[in-house]
């Protein structure tokens, strides 16, 4: 494998309505000289850096607030990871958890594109002496 | 500039630093260097018993191997950042990057660095995430 080879995980938030297989078949249409793959959360592209780049670049049009990337350290279909050969996920807990959190991020980068103020968010305060006692007497 | 994050394979971390312009240094991408280079080790393993002995520039001998395995890898990556993003709060500290006396070290090893760092916590709600990001963007376009 080539040196300058990169493989790219590109995550659909789930508030987008764009499908794996949109995007999929946009890679394919684009004839960029990388290898895909569709994924339940949106699709693997592997490839020369530059290529990735820009395919990624494409992909992003779609939807730009609600695609997300990131680079994959294994390569498509590698035998440690894949599950065609029951390789073992680690990282799989981590990506599903922050892809619940992606409809929340894309409000986010939204609000940040309009140059929109981010609301203010009251300090949580230490609980008050009297508090603590009612929550006391009340449990008993 | 180069941007260390932790979680350091963290989907929303690396996609807006990268948004934002600057370079993640991120976990999957020092993995990808291992098991990429033919030279490293056949088969390739994602940490080589070299990798440990490498580990003691930054935990001494009397920690565990798990550790020192893990700071080997993210060790170089602290070393070679010009700011950081930690995010705090991460739900599901297992799997990978479950360890937490790692977690710790890491922090401390950034903070050690004093390099521009910011400190955020993953958010709950969507005012939250709205700040978060705010927060994230200021933070990077203030490194240019």
């Amino acid at each position: 494998m080539p040196k300058d080879t990169e493989t790219r995980m590109i995550v659909i938030a789930p508030s987008s309505s764009v499908t794996p297989d949109q995007i999929t078949r946009l890679i394919h249409t684009l004839s960029a000289e990388v290898t895909v793959k569709e994924t339940c959360y949106g699709a693997m592209v592997e490839g020369e850096r530059a290529e990735v780049a820009k395919t990624l670049e494409a992909v992003r049009k779609l939807d730009p607030n609600r695609i997300f990337s990131k680079v994959r350290g294994f390569p498509i279909g590698d035998a440690r990871r894949c599950r065609a050969h029951h390789g073992s996920r680690p990282g799989f807990t981590q990506l599903e958890k922050e892809w619940e959190c992606l409809s929340l991020i894309e409000k986010g980068v939204t609000c940040a594109e309009k140059g929109e103020a981010p609301p203010e968010i009251p300090r949580r305060q230490k609980i008050t002496v009297e508090e603590l006692k009612r929550i006391v007497e009340e449990t008993g | 500039m180069k941007v260390f994050i932790v979680p350091p394979n963290s989907l929303i971390l690396y996609d807006l630093v990268e948004r934002y312009g600057h370079t993640p240094l991120s976990l999957m991408g020092a993995i990808s260097k291992r098991v990429m280079n033919p030279e490293i080790e056949s088969p390739p393993i994602n940490v080589t018993p070299n990798d440990v002995k490498k580990g003691l520039k930054y935990a001494g001998i009397e920690v565990p191997s798990g550790i020192r395995g893990r700071l080997a890898v993210w060790g170089p990556l602290v070393d070679e950042a010009e700011a950081a993003i930690i995010m705090e709060d991460a739900p599901f500290e297992f799997g990978c990057v479950g360890c937490h006396r790692t977690d710790e070290m890491i922090r401390f090893l950034v903070k050690k660095r004093k390099i521009p760092l910011l400190e955020v916590r993953y958010p709950t709600n969507e005012d939250e995430a709205k700040v978060l990001v705010s927060k994230i963007k200021s933070f990077l376009e203030g490194l240019k």
